[in-house]
């Protein structure tokens, strides 16, 4: 197939999208870069406020908080959502429904979401009647530096799970189902026909559920600004509160926005090496 | 699947969903109950903690006596707008990075992706700062328009426009057919399933939007939902009747849309048959 | 073949702009003025009322924010010039920062005005900075320790000495408050404002630990005295021993004390409208306990309004504001709906007959607001770092509260704070 030449299709298409990222996405983000470069007091450019973030004990304990939280939260979401998507894929009755209700937590407002789970987590709460009905210890939660960051995973989770599983389970039902048949009567298991067809089969799928929830996941912050404020001690302190902290309440806006293009620059590496792994040949020019 | 299994299947993602259901079960409970018993069955468990032990509907006519109800409109309004108009503009431009040959489709797509790995809160403030300069506080433009720019939606089309087969175009092209023709009669009935997960991510990020509405628009006409029922708490005292009743409201309406929107997702009859 | 793209595409954008306009709020031919805030509509419903049937040239907008995006909005919104908000709300502990970034206008044209209406130099105090007004001071507030007195016949305590005088002493609640617990009730003692700074700083004043910022422009950290170590470690034991709750957030403590759950409950005034309509809930007030050796010390400060340098309508939004502290109608019209005390006198006059109505069933609410308004009220610091010190220090005392070493924390939220206010 010829390169098309003609540009006007290309803008008919394309036009208003690349205008929309660039005009209310990027244009604003090389603005922040611009502050991220301007030292808080004093003309010209310079690196001061990274310098400033790097030497602060806070902003080094986020990136390590948040490195641990994406290597926890990220596998256990997908497989999670992997799971619901291939447990619900069959036509039982109501399971629009069902669905409907895994799904429904992410089109709520985050502060509501917080403020219920919040309340749940109390240490004297629901769920730690229901622990101590189960014979245990009623447990820290919030309240602990070391359960809180579980617990931010457990509610983030709850909000995000049914969202991955939409898209997963779009996935699976545009596989066809003669692949499953041929692989049955090849004389394939249940496990062996979801290596071997399902998997390669969501692969697209798969890639955008990860490249998107990875991303999602490093710029969390509602639920711990509403729950924990980063504490206690700093154990839930991801990356996007501390951005949000520096930014929004103590107004320091040059330190947050050398923040964000930290924050951006890895993401952005992440997603990259992503790409790389989940990449098809089918992908290249068609 | 035999009769047992289907039982055993369908009564484990009734538990599933009915799980993930229990918070927002107990905000509505919380949302017709007395304000004194919010808080009063937390533990131990009891029936109570629930199921209302004594109803009332005094906080949710006082929530909508109140200019609730125009919040609830305008996030409705907007979230709308943002969809329809989103998902057009998406589409598009996920069939442009998919399936039309030109030079710099990757340097473009990847442009876009990265717009949507840049988190909004960090370019709110700038954004104001452009926006004001257009005179676009409390409009509903203003509030639209950070919605319909979605790398994530036109990532997500893109993904599923480069899995049709090249087939279906070229025989499409061989007919006569231009670029638009084949992007409305042939991709887009075929990727309905995907329009509607694109919808989704438009829909839950103007839905769920805070931050933005907060600054661009807080003028009681122009408020949106989220942020009406963040009013129902300040420093001297929240109001948990009024906020667990607005948080009902303000899941049911999405509640309804997916339930509807459910049944589209369904795989279409043309994409298995050719799929080799 | 791309036309009809084009032209779809135009044709949805002008069906939007085209409801968009329509459903805008037609501009009306008076004077709008726009006032923001963090306080619901009906709170300012009837000042607003009064003061357009005084000047019918004028409309006032009230836009309100939740509280804790106040200041976002202030900063987006006011910090970048925008014109459209003339009048605001400003918390009189951030007055500084805002009138030291250019944030409010100079109000010292109307000095004599404002503190002839306003005569407690406290007040004053509180709404300026560099010796210039900045702000029209509007409310105050102060403290209440109240009891349950239930609870406290259960376990056959005397209730807490209403008057200012004999007040009790920290030492003394803790122990009646263990007892209390010991006989029944869920939780002995609880903070209205658990982890905030404006609840706890009085705790720090009264131990005489100091307020935590020192310097000439209050720009030191010194929160690692041996006071300040000793007295934090005090407010985490009290969640520590079991005696107060931990994971309750500021929000949820009212709850609590409504439900006969607690025994002790140092609280603002303004949940006196709340306690009085719970059915069968006996309780009582009395003044805030004080350290052994140390001296009385309550909070205060509150609501103050500013105007906005780029405002649109300059004469018009001082107007209002004036209207609406300055003369005893409008100062009392603020409170109609709302508990916090206006700081105008006249206001104050017409508004104490409400709480004077309360001393036969719970005690003399009113006596003791005024003692304290008068002889024990610090206010926070005025500092042009104030917001990134409270941050830090409700940071802090959430830490305390759920477990960390006091000394520990202070000393890293010192660092801290000394690294943050030198970017200042």
């Amino acid at each position: 197939m010829d390169r098309l030449r003609q540009p006007l299709t290309i803008l008919a298409f394309l036009g208003p999208a690349l205008l929309a990222v660039v005009l209310l996405r990027l244009w604003p983000a090389v603005f922040a870069v611009d502050l991220s470069l301007r030292p808080p007091r004093g003309e010209g450019y310079s690196l001061e406020n990274y310098q400033f973030i790097f030497t602060d004990p806070q902003f080094l304990n986020s990136l390590v908080v948040t490195a641990i939280y994406s290597l926890i939260v990220n596998p256990l979401q997908i497989a999670i959502a992997l799971a619901l998507a291939v447990l619900m894929n069959v036509a039982v009755p109501l399971i629009g429904l069902w669905r409907t209700m895994v799904l429904l937590p992410v089109a709520i407002p985050q502060s509501v979401s917080a403020v219920v789970w919040g309340v749940g987590l109390r240490p004297d709460g629901p769920v730690n009647a229901l622990v101590q009905a189960l014979g245990f210890e009623p447990q820290r939660f919030l309240t602990s530096p070391d359960q809180a960051l579980a617990s931010i995973i457990l509610i983030v989770s709850w909000i995000g799970v049914g969202y991955w599983m939409t898209f997963l389970l779009a996935g699976l039902q545009e596989i066809p189902r003669t692949l499953y048949e041929a692989a049955r009567i090849d004389g394939a298991s249940r496990w062996q026909q979801f290596r071997y067809v399902t998997l390669p089969q969501l692969r697209r799928t798969l890639t955008f559920v990860l490249v998107a929830n990875t991303v999602a996941n490093f710029l969390v912050f509602a639920p711990v600004q509403i729950l924990t404020q980063g504490g206690p001690q700093g154990s839930t302190n991801l990356i996007m509160n501390e951005i949000y902290s520096q930014g929004f309440v103590i107004g320091d806006a040059r330190s947050a926005a050398a923040a964000t293009v930290v924050l951006v620059s890895f993401v952005l590496a992440v997603v990259s090496i992503q790409f790389r792994m989940m990449r098809a040949p089918e992908d290249e020019e068609r | 699947m035999t009769a047992a299994e289907r039982v055993l299947r369908t009564l484990t993602i009734a538990a599933c969903g009915l799980l993930f259901f229990l918070p927002l079960w107990w905000v509505t409970v919380s949302a017709v109950r007395p304000q004194e018993e919010i808080f009063a069955f937390l533990s131990p468990l009891s029936p109570w903690t629930l199921w209302p032990r004594n109803v009332t509907l005094a906080h949710v006519v006082e929530l909508w006596s109140g200019p609730f109800a125009r919040a609830i409109f305008n996030s409705m309004y907007v979230t709308v707008v943002t969809v329809v108009i989103g998902l057009v503009i998406s589409a598009k431009a996920g069939f442009a990075l998919a399936v039309l040959p030109f030079r710099f489709r990757e340097g473009v797509f990847v442009v876009i992706v990265v717009s949507f790995l840049i988190p909004f809160d960090a370019i709110a403030l700038p954004l104001f700062g452009i926006m004001r300069g257009y005179g676009l506080q409390n409009t509903y433009t203003g509030l639209i328009l950070p919605g319909i720019g979605n790398g994530l939606a036109v990532f997500l089309l893109r993904q599923f426009f480069l899995g049709i087969p090249r087939e279906l175009r070229e025989a499409a092209m061989i007919d006569g057919m231009g670029w638009f023709g084949i992007f409305w009669r042939i991709y887009v009935p075929l990727s309905v399933p995907a329009l509607i997960s694109a919808g989704l991510i438009l829909f839950v990020f103007q839905w769920q939007a805070y931050l933005w509405p907060l600054i661009i628009a807080p003028a009681p006409d122009y408020k949106v939902a989220a942020v009406a029922i963040a009013q129902f708490s300040d420093f001297y005292g929240t109001n948990y009747s009024l906020i667990f009743a607005g948080s009902f409201f303000v899941s049911i309406i999405p509640m309804l849309v997916l339930v509807v929107f459910q049944r589209f997702f369904a795989a279409s009859i043309a994409t298995s048959g050719s799929k080799d | 073949m791309t036309k009809p793209t084009l032209a779809g595409g135009a044709a949805i954008f002008g069906v939007v702009a085209a409801t968009s306009l329509l459903l805008s709020a037609a501009a009306g031919a008076q004077t709008t003025i726009n006032f923001l805030s963090a306080q619901n509509d009906d709170v300012f419903a009837p000042v607003i009322e009064a003061f357009e049937a005084a000047n019918p040239e004028y409309r006032v907008v009230h836009q309100s924010v939740p509280f804790n995006d106040l200041n976002t909005a202030v900063e987006s919104r006011v910090g970048s010039g925008d014109s459209s908000i003339d009048v605001y709300a400003a918390d009189t502990p951030r007055v500084p920062a805002f009138a030291s970034k250019g944030y409010l206008v100079n109000l010292d044209d109307e000095a004599e005005a404002i503190e002839a209406a306003v005569p407690n130099p406290v007040e004053i105090d509180l709404v300026s900075h560099d010796g210039s007004i900045f702000a029209y001071p509007m409310w105050t507030s102060s403290q209440l320790l109240y009891f349950n007195r239930e609870l406290l016949d259960a376990a056959g305590i005397a209730y807490p000495d209403p008057a200012p005088e004999d007040r009790l002493t920290w030492e003394q609640l803790i122990a009646d408050a263990e007892a209390a617990q010991a006989a029944g009730a869920t939780w002995g003692f609880m903070f209205q404002q658990v982890d905030r700074y404006y609840q706890l700083q009085p705790l720090f004043e009264s131990a005489g630990a100091g307020s935590g910022l020192t310097g000439d422009d209050l720009l030191e950290p010194a929160l690692t005295g041996e006071k300040w170590i000793e007295t934090a470690q005090w407010y985490g034991d009290l969640f520590e021993s079991g005696l107060a709750p931990r994971g309750v957030t500021p929000a949820q403590t009212d709850d609590l004390f409504e439900r006969g759950e607690l025994a002790y409950f140092v609280g603002g005034p303004w949940a006196l409208n709340r306690f009085n309509q719970v059915d069968g809930l006996d309780y009582g007030v009395a003044p805030m306990p004080y350290f052994e050796g140390g001296e009385p010390v309550t909070p205060t400060g509150a609501w103050a309004l500013g105007i906005n340098p780029h405002a649109a309508n300059l004469e018009g939004a001082r107007k209002f504001a004036a209207f609406a502290t300055l003369t005893a109608e409008g100062s009392y019209l603020t409170t109609v709906n709302f508990a916090l005390m206006p700081t105008n006198a006249e206001g104050f006059e017409r508004y104490q007959g409400r709480l004077a109505e309360m001393t036969e069933k719970v005690g003399p609410v009113l006596d003791i607001m005024v003692y304290e308004m008068a002889n024990t009220a610090v206010v926070r610091p005025r500092s042009v770092g104030y917001v990134a010190f409270e941050t830090e220090m409700n940071q802090a005392f959430g830490d305390i509260r759920n477990g960390a070493d006091a000394a520990e924390v202070l000393e890293q939220t010192e660092n801290r704070l000394a690294r943050l206010l030198a970017r200042l």
